[in-house]
């Protein structure tokens, strides 16, 4: 366990040298103008940014209102004793409704719960696996679908949250399991 | 599914503030316009005659609780200073004091600079003694709440996406040297067998594949800066193949779904940041959820589009199939 982790973790230092460094110079050799192509590829990353601003701030602009508001903290009051049944501590809730949200505010909430329950609290356990585990599902669709200008996501949304579900319900057993 | 997630946010929010609002109006929660009893004692007697006197302000607990009516632990004493102008006196609290709700609200409305509580005296000697503070009224916080938040959001969304351009441009750069090397290309022959089953739409040898399997790697060893990019440039490529712009294709739903399962096996630098060395034993329990997760979120995409209902909704090039 330990041997994979560390080779992991070697790799994921050198893997970004490698690639900036190994693009070019391989395609030094293969004859490229590595140069001229990499300005003329550069170019689109501006485009791609300014394109992609209509779609975030749609996204951000109604979830930053619906956190303003204090709907989140009246959903969480709701799905209390719902959790409850299936033996979810309530505590968790916060997290399991940001984390497709907000990449701010779910690692807020982590942060929070740290200074409430401390680092080695199960709690504590529970919300870093689910925020390690996951990623903010509306910011990804608004950014790689904004960057192409698809209007119509179809499944995406029902697939990402399904995930999203699954994986902070499996991190409350996996986490309770190696450590409870 | 998005349009009515976005609507819903929306006017849920606007409902949801109204009632929080509607429901203060009607409670008083800030108590608009009644004065609230303190003890105020200036910190040396020799400053009595100045325009600004440290105080230290004396709250008894019980009666804030009875006069707010709510279950808060207000320390008894504070620091303040006390303004002697022309119109009064006002009592200012010490900047970010640990006031107890809803006083913590009444300064967040009414001083938001600051941030401390101000409130006018009446009834005070310089001397020290009882004096009754009463607040600036306090009405539809969360209206005024709900709209701050779209305005701050918006800008928000636009430094995010600014923000992007430097990395962005760096991977677009290298990506293109990549291309024109055969580098996507060789990528794309060693990985087709594995994905192809998951992307059947993209044709054989096309770069599309290349720059998935680039943006699943870099996904994995938590290259969060390196995946954005390079995922975007994927969709880019599955653009190219399909037929209707505005729609996504089962393809892009599916690259969509395994990024956001994000399969990890080193922990996001934020994480890290935030957790210190107790990443280490969790390092296990997010490869096994992360692993879980990527497997419900692919058989999600691809059992979904073969319903009817994202199946009529799909884009003409991939309806065969």
């Amino acid at each position: 366990m330990d041997t994979i982790r560390s080779i992991i973790e070697i790799a994921s230092v050198f893997v970004l040298p490698l690639l900036i460094v190994g693009f070019p110079l391989y395609g030094l050799i293969k004859k490229v103008p590595v140069y001229e192509e990499f300005v003329e590829g550069a170019k689109g990353g501006f485009k791609v940014a300014v394109t992609i601003i209509p779609y975030l701030v749609a996204i951000l602009f109604a979830i930053g209102m619906f956190r303003a508001s204090g709907a989140m903290d009246f959903m969480v009051d709701g799905l209390r004793p719902i959790l409850g049944w299936f033996g979810i501590p309530p505590e968790v809730l916060p997290m399991m409704i940001m984390r497709p949200l907000t990449g701010s505010g779910s690692a807020a909430i982590v942060l929070d719960m740290i200074n409430q329950f401390g680092e080695d609290s199960i709690l504590v356990k529970m919300v870093a696996t689910m925020f390690g585990s996951t990623e903010t599902t509306f910011y990804v669709i608004a950014v790689y679908f904004g960057a192409v200008n698809i209007k119509k996501t179809r499944h995406a949304v029902p697939a990402g949250l399904l995930a999203d579900i699954v994986a902070m319900i499996t991190a409350v057993f996996v986490v309770r399991w190696l450590f409870g | 599914m998005l349009n009515y997630i976005w609507a819903g946010l929306i006017v849920l929010s606007l409902v949801f503030g109204m009632v929080y609002d509607i429901n203060d109006l009607a409670s008083d929660t800030y108590r608009n316009g009644q004065a609230f009893e303190v003890q105020v004692d200036p910190l040396d007697a020799t400053s009595a005659s100045s325009r600004r006197i440290p105080v230290r302000v004396h709250v008894d607990p019980a009666a804030f609780n009875a006069f707010y009516g709510v279950e808060a632990n207000p320390d008894s004493t504070y620091d303040g200073v006390v303004i002697r102008n022309q119109e009064g006196m006002q009592l200012r609290f010490a900047q970010d004091a640990s006031v107890p709700e809803p006083w913590a609200t009444i300064r967040a409305e009414t001083s938001e600079r600051d941030n401390d509580l101000r409130g006018t005296l009446a009834g005070w000697s310089p001397s020290g003694g009882p004096a009754a503070v009463s607040f600036r009224e306090v009405r539809f916080v969360k209206m005024r709440a709900i709209a701050a938040a779209a305005l701050s959001m918006a800008e928000l969304a636009v430094e995010l996406a600014l923000g992007l351009i430097g990395v962005l441009a760096l991977w677009m750069g290298l990506l293109q040297i990549a291309e024109k090397a055969g580098i996507i290309h060789s990528v794309v022959r060693v990985t087709q067998p594995i994905l192809r089953p998951l992307f059947p739409d993209i044709p054989k040898g096309h770069p599309a594949m290349g720059m998935i399997v680039l943006n699943l790697t870099a996904n994995m060893l938590g290259l969060g800066n390196a995946a954005t990019p390079l995922g975007i440039k994927a969709m880019e490529e599955l653009q190219t193949l399909n037929e209707d712009k505005e729609t996504a294709t089962d393809s892009m739903v599916m690259l969509l779904a395994m990024n956001t399962a994000s399969v990890q096996l080193v922990p996001p630098v934020l994480l890290v940041a935030l957790m210190g060395l107790q990443i280490n034993q969790l390092i296990f329990a997010i490869i096994i959820v992360t692993g879980i997760s990527l497997i419900v979120a692919v058989a999600a995409a691809k059992l979904l589009s073969k319903t009817k209902r994202f199946r009529a909704s799909a884009p003409a090039a991939t309806t065969e199939g």
